[in-house]
Parts: structure tokens; sequence; C-alpha cells
């Protein structure tokens, strides 16, 4: 799965010479174990999950404790140095990707630092993994709703960043709906507090300005979060169509009726294929045109209602077989199978690129079909796994980056198939975040003037545009806007 | 209706005007609410009550977008017909429009399990300070491109630039949808309340518990009562109901309730709203019932699940106002939130909302010369 890399990485004197100091500087702060700087460590840091881009960083340093965390930040901002914040790199859009900024580390802040069951909320530091939140909660009966496939290894800092998604956010809601409140350390090493998390509050909603900003706004160093009381059932069903229209019509049926399932989610034939002939193999019906893996949950009462509801609405639009999961195992191996999608694509080719449209729900049949079209048009692998009650879309190619005529090709189809999202009425990206992947879409809609309007809020944050710099907004919509300073050429007399 | 065929760019040019000159505006939807927030001194008024209409409403999708002026009525009878609702009944009446309603992210019974205006507002429209007309968020139900300029317009009473159109989040109207009323003990019966809601596993769609003259004026009965509104099949509404039973005998009320509390405070009302964390509801209840303890016919309703306490006090006698501006000039940990206020009280309302420093920047960004509802948040807002 991981890309080809080259054998050995240029020497670069440049980043040695340049910050000998600054090295110097930072390993008195976090210790010499926790800064890298040789071309073959940073090796790691060059990408993030999504394989097709590399950028290589100055250095990275890994402060092990909030005091240490700002006085990294604060010595950068002395030396005007651009940063990239960066917690597991699970992010699917380049976003943590550092082109001669100094990546600061924030998995050793991993500290949850306070629970309070009574009134449903935790504080935690950045660098939590969002499943060790959740077990962290687990005999309060709680847990952290929002969750993202990579879960078990994303934190909850990178959740903030992107605005993070997953299957159950259909029900429970994005990431900006379970952050309360959050301190953050601003690029220059200022140290505000956004929102309150000691009752109601009113005035700007800072916290819905800082979620999703992808580390341009600063670095949050502690986080309070909304918990949520675990159901008291749940249920799975996994339904199989033999058409992809047919699935995509159930999925309009089941939102309609007012249940809101926890998940909603389809597999297509492609996926299910990849799924089934791996270690994942969840049982999927290799046959089927598509498959729905719908959960609901909540209270027992009424729950065999909606399932029975769910079940006949799937027959109606024309699903051959509808299974209850009978138990957690069986629940356990139908999630393992969608969660685990996109690594079972991995066996089948070297590369992945995967798409994060969001279109409305009613135009779903309409727009699979273009993406099959586009798929054979363009002779690429097109599979489809994704949060279909939500109209996210999550396309993804696998193919060969060693042939230069079928990287084109897939480029060119990744192209159709945002176009044709966006002339659906949808967005470019639903919770994989713009990062460096999307930003070319990101005229495609949002007008000069909006983008312009971003840049200004982005301003407010980080004047030197020294956070994640080259992300989320076109460089060229900002208005005056410099070319951010890189840490390679300061210093250099090259 | 010129207004609406000249569309936002008359809105646009309007504050391009007002900028250029430095003349402060207030901004008005329908105009039903405007002794809210705190004083606003402008020279002139733009009004997005004529730009209105629902531009797009596709049911399935279970969005819809709207001009500022649309009003929440109109949302009402539209969704109504497919058999959903935009599940935001903020306090005032349906007159109101959606572009106020989301500037001010209000919010009504319904958030206790529908969320606030942030928790459903998916895109906006709106015209900065300078004239500039940006967009923010989109037309789908999850959507994470660029900064988030919705939920920080939403909420910002206008100071960050004029909401003239939104997208929001509808939902499906439930196969049940019951109310009920459960007489409470005159002591300890918010927390056994709040309690109870924290083991049920449920959360309903809304629980007010209002005080003996709200109770009075909502079903007739002078007593501490919890109004519970739950959702979902038949089988799940009367388990619930069952489970309610618990803190005491459920009596069956018409859903009409919900509109009247919305609508029961009167023109110069004064009206005000406390919060802590819900552990600590019963100490805030008791701070607002000595609050208006002088306030004859005060009327208090408190949400155990969202921690706050609102105060209606219908009309303040000279002795009553003393007493509030005597109790409010005391300092507290509870979080005193204003809606409708003397203005010699707002000083004491917690925290001046735009007070931090990045906030101001925020303002100073969006709308420099200070030409959008100045002073409606205190501090250069």
């Amino acid at each position: 799965m991981s890309p080809p890399l080259p054998a050995a990485l240029p020497a670069s004197p440049v980043v040695a010479q340049i910050d000998q100091q600054l090295v110097d500087r930072l390993i008195e702060i976090v210790g010499a174990r926790r800064v890298l700087h040789q071309p073959s460590e940073l090796l790691t840091f060059t990408a993030d999950a999504l394989p097709s881009y590399h950028k290589k960083p100055s250095l990275a340093v890994f402060p092990g404790t909030r005091d240490e965390l700002i006085a990294v930040v604060r010595e950068l901002a002395r030396r005007n140095l651009p940063f990239v914040p960066r917690g597991s790199g699970t992010g699917l859009s380049g976003g943590a990707l550092a082109d001669g900024a100094v990546i600061v580390g924030l998995n050793r802040l991993n500290r949850v630092l306070s629970i309070d069951a009574e009134n449903l909320l935790a504080v935690v530091e950045p660098g939590v993994v969002n499943v060790a939140l959740t077990r962290a909660v687990a005999a309060h009966g709680l847990h952290y709703a929002p969750d993202p496939s990579s879960q078990a290894a994303c934190t909850i800092g990178g959740n903030v960043a992107e605005n993070a998604g997953g299957p159950h956010c259909l029900k429970y809601g994005v990431t900006t709906n379970h952050i309360i409140a959050l301190t953050v350390l601003l690029p220059d090493g200022e140290i505000v507090t956004l929102g309150r998390a000691d009752g109601e509050a009113d005035g700007y909603d800072l916290v819905g300005a800082f979620v999703g900003s992808e580390g341009c706004f600063g670095i949050a160093l502690d986080i309070t979060v909304r918990l949520s009381r675990n159901p008291e059932a749940i249920r799975t069903l996994l339904a199989d169509f033999m058409t992809l229209d047919s699935a995509a019509r159930a999925v309009s049926a089941i939102v309609a009726t007012g249940i809101i399932p926890a998940a909603l989610e389809m597999i297509d034939q492609a996926t299910i294929r990849a799924v089934e002939s791996s270690i994942y193999a969840a049982g999927y019906p290799t046959d089927a045109a598509a498959a729905l893996l719908i959960e609901v949950d909540g209270a027992l009462a009424g729950l065999e209602v909606d399932v029975a509801t769910i079940e006949a609405l799937c027959r109606d639009s024309g699903a051959r077989t509808v299974r209850v999961a009978r138990d957690e195992v069986e629940r356990t191996r139908l999630w393992q199978g969608r969660k685990k999608a996109f690594g079972a694509m991995g066996r089948v080719s070297s590369h992945l690129v995967v798409q994060d449209a969001v279109v409305p729900r009613t135009k779903l049949p309409d727009v699979l079909a273009k993406i099959h079209r586009i798929g054979k048009d363009n002779r690429v692998n097109v599979c489809n796994v994704f949060h279909a009650g939500d109209g996210n879309l999550h396309p993804n190619i696998t193919y060969n980056a060693a042939d230069p005529d079928e990287t084109a090709r897939v480029h060119k189809a990744m192209g159709e198939i945002m176009t044709v999202c966006v002339e659906a009425g949808g967005t470019i990206t639903g919770e994989h975040g713009v990062g460096l992947d999307k930003v070319p879409y990101m005229e495609l809609i949002f007008s000069p003037d909006s983008l312009a309007t971003m840049c200004s809020l982005r301003e407010v944050f980080d004047p030197g545009r020294r956070s994640n710099p080259g992300k989320v907004v076109p460089v060229h919509a900002c208005r005056e806007w410099h070319a951010a300073p890189s840490a390679r050429r300061i210093g250099s007399n090259a | 209706m010129t207004a609406v065929a000249e569309g936002v760019e008359a809105i646009r040019d309007r504050v391009r005007d007002a900028a250029r000159a430095n003349a402060a505006v207030r901004i008005v939807g329908q105009g039903s609410w405007l002794d809210a927030g705190r004083p606003v001194s402008a020279a002139g008024t733009i009004s997005t009550r004529e730009y209105s209409g629902i531009t797009e409403y596709v049911p399935g999708d279970l969005t819809m977008t709207a001009r500022a002026g649309t009003t929440l009525g109109e949302i009402r009878e539209t969704t109504a017909e497919h058999g959903q609702w935009l599940a935001l009944n903020p306090y005032g009446v349906d007159d109101g429009t959606i572009g106020a309603t989301i500037a001010t992210g209000a919010a009504g019974p319904l958030s206790t399990f529908f969320g606030r205006a942030r928790d459903l507002v998916l895109g906006l429209e709106f015209v900065t300070g300078e004239g500039v007309v940006a967009r923010g968020g989109g037309r789908v139900v999850k959507n994470v491109a660029g900064f988030d300029l919705t939920r920080l317009v939403t909420g910002s009473w206008g100071t960050l630039g004029i909401v003239t159109e939104v997208t929001i989040r509808l939902h499906a109207r439930p196969e049940a949808d019951e109310s009920f009323a459960v007489r409470l003990p005159d002591s300890g019966g918010l927390d056994r309340v709040r309690r109870t809601l924290r083991q049920l596993p449920f959360v309903p769609y809304s629980c007010e518990i209002v005080n003996a003259a709200l109770a009075e004026r909502l079903l007739g009965t002078s007593a501490t009562t919890a109004l519970f509104r739950i959702g979902g099949n038949r089988e799940a509404v009367r388990a619930q109901r069952v489970a309610l039973a618990e803190l005491g005998d459920v009596r069956e009320i018409d859903a009409s309730v919900w509109d009247r509390l919305r609508g029961v405070e009167p023109q110069q009302a004064l009206v005000f709203r406390l919060s802590r964390l819900p552990s600590h509801i019963e100490r805030v209840w008791a701070e607002a019932n000595a609050l208006a303890s002088r306030c004859p016919g005060a009327m208090l309703h408190a949400n155990p699940v969202r921690g706050v306490v609102r105060c209606v006090i219908p009309s303040a006698s000279p002795d009553c106002a003393r007493h509030v501006a005597d109790a409010f000039a005391t300092s507290t940990e509870t979080i005193r939130l204003g809606e409708r206020l003397p203005m010699d009280l707002w000083a004491n309302v917690s925290p001046a909302a735009t007070g931090s420093d990045l906030a101001e920047r925020i303002k100073r960004r969006f709308d420099p010369n200070g030409v959008l509802n100045p002073g409606i948040l205190g501090g250069v807002a």
C-alpha cells in the first residue's frame, strides 16, 4: 500500500545547516529524541494516509507536555517559521503535509484530563486517540460519538482540525456538534479560550469557527467534548440489492420516514468483492450490486418496530435479502468489513485515491450512475463505499502509479466525478477536509469573495500565515497574499 | 416587493453606502424583537423582510434554502405539507424571519433533542460590513469545505454580516409526537427530573420545567410542573410515557402548549437566562427565584438537560427592577445571558459577548467601519 519512495533522499545539509541553532533550542525544550531532522528520520512524515502526495518537512518536533508545546510554538513564532500541526497522520487530504515547514507532532499529548460523567463532558489533550477516549469513559456507560473509520489511530485534535465525521454522524452529528470549548495556542504563541465549558454562552461561535480549520488557526491545547450515553440497544441490518439504483432508492425511503438510523452505509459490488477476498471478510454477498449496512439504536422499546419498518422499505425497494445481526459478534463482523474497506482495497492495487463529495440525497441514484459511467469511459476501477444516509460519497480508485497512462486516466476520472457531484448541488468534501488535495476544487463551489472572506478569518487567527500554510484556500484567492516563509529558505545561505 | 427583485445586490449596495458614510445601520427582520440585545445607535435600518421566499426545497433531501425574510410560519406550512419540519422553535412567534432566527442563534424548547440554530444551519449567504457577498457551507447535510463562516455568522446578531439566505436541515415528523405534564414537588423536583432523564434510554424532544406562575398561564394549574415532548414510533412513545411516570402523575396535554410557551412574553418584558452545568440546575433555579422574588407574575422555565433557566418578567415594577438590578450587581458563578433588559442591566450580564480580543479582531475584519448593529453584543460590536 505504501507508495514507492526514493531509495535515498538527497542529503539535505540545508536543513541541518540552517537550523542547528533551532534544533539545539528545540532539543533543550523537548529532549534530543524528540527532535527529528535527519532525512531518514523524517520519511514517515512525508505523507499522510493519502499516498499520492509527498512533501518534505524541514524537521519534526514532538513536545510531551503542554508547556513544551507552548515553548516550541513560541520559539517557532520568534523565528517566524511555518509549522504544521500533526496528529496520527491518518488524514485523507494531504492536510498534515509540511513542505519545508516544521512538523509539530501532538501524539504525546495524549492525556484525558478530566471526565464529568454527570454533565457528559470530558477534557482531553489533542493527541488522545479517538477510540481511547471512548474506552476511558466506557465505565460510565458513555462514549464519544464521532467515529471516523480511522478511530483506532486518529486523534481528537486531528478530528477537531478536520471536523471529522464517521458512519454514526448521520444520527449523532459530526465533530463540531460535540465540541464545547477549546483552549487554543495561536500561531504567535498567544493562548485563547474559545467557548465555555461551565454553562451556555452567547457571542461569536469561535468554537464553530475553529473546528474544521484544518490546522490553519492554531493548535488546541485542550478540548472539552460532549460525551454521549451508550444506547440501550443496537440493531444492525445488512440488505443486499441487485442494482445500485434500488439500493439508492431504499436510502431515500428510509431517510423519509423520520427514523434517523445511527448509520446508513452503502457498499458497492467492487468493494464487497475486495472486502470478501481480504482478511476482513464480513459475509457480504459477492454477487450483489450493492449492500446497505443499516444500524438503528436507542431505547429498546420501539426499536424492533423501526427495524421492521426499515426491513419492509428495503424489500419494497427491491432488496433480495435483509438480515439482522443476531449478536454482537455478527455485528462487529459486519462493521469490520465496512471500516476496513479501504485497507482491503489496498490489496487490489498499490495506489488508491479517494474522494469525499456530498450530494443531495435524492441525487444519489443519478450521481452513482454517472460515476459508474465515468469509470467505464476512463477504464478505471471505481469502488463506492460511503455514508449513503448523508449523501457523503467516497468513490475511490485503485491503480498502479508506476503506469503514467493509468495515472492520467485516474486523475481525469476523479476530476469528472467531482464535477458531477458539484453540478448535482453537492460539495467537494464532507469529512476528509480540503487539505492539499482539494484546494483546486474550492473555486468550483466558492466565489472569489467567499474565499477571500475565509482568508480574512484565517488572518485573524494567524496573521503571519505560518500555521499549515498553503492549505484549504487557494493562495491566489487571498487578497494581499504573500508567499509564506519557508523554513528551508530561512537561514539558508544558498 | 421591488426589494425582492433587486435582491441581495440592493442590500449589498446599502451596506456599501453605509460603510462609505460611516453611518451605522440596524439590521431588521420582521422587527418583532427589536428591544432584544444591547441598545444600538444607528442612523438607518436595513430590512431583509422583503427579501423572502423559499428558493429550494426538495423534500427527499430534507434540506431547504430560503431567503432571509422568509417567516418561520411559511417554512412551517410548506414543510408540514410533506410531513417535515424545521425542528427549531425559538421563543417568539412564527412571524419571525429565518434570517433573524439564524442571526440571533435562537433556540427554543426543541433544542433539547434537535440542538440549536448552529446545529441545524448548513450554509448561508451574508453581506459583510464592507459590502462583500460571501457564502459559507453549502446545501448538503455534511460539509467541511472551507473555513466555517456559517457557524461564525450564526448567532453573531448581524454584527459580522447581514444574513441574506440560509440553507437549513429539516427533519421528518415522527409517527407519534406527544406532550405531557408532570406536577413536581415544591423542592428538589428539578434535580430529580435531571437525574431521571440522565438514566432513561432516550432524550425527550423538549423538557421545560415551569414555575407556578407560568404553569397557571399555560395549563391553568398553579404548581411547578415539568412539560415533556416526546417523539418516535408509537411503541417508543408509549414506553417513554411509562418511564416518565417515575416522576409523578403524567397528564397528556395539547402540543399547542409549546407555542403558548414561546409566545408568553409581552412587549416590554424583561427577559434573561441563567446557566450553569446541568448538575447545578437546582442552584440556578433558586437563584432565578430569588431574582424574581419581588416581581409579581415572573415566569420562569428551566431546561435541566441544557442547564438553563429562562426568566420572563412581564412588567417590572420599580421595586422589582431595583431588586433585579441589585441582584445583577452581585457577582456569581452563574452565567447571565441577556435577551431583553433595561440599559443599565447589560453591564452586569456575563461576559460582554464579544469581549475577547479575538472576537474584536474578527469584528474589525468583517466590519471595519463598525456599521453593522454596533453595540448590540457589547464590546466593539
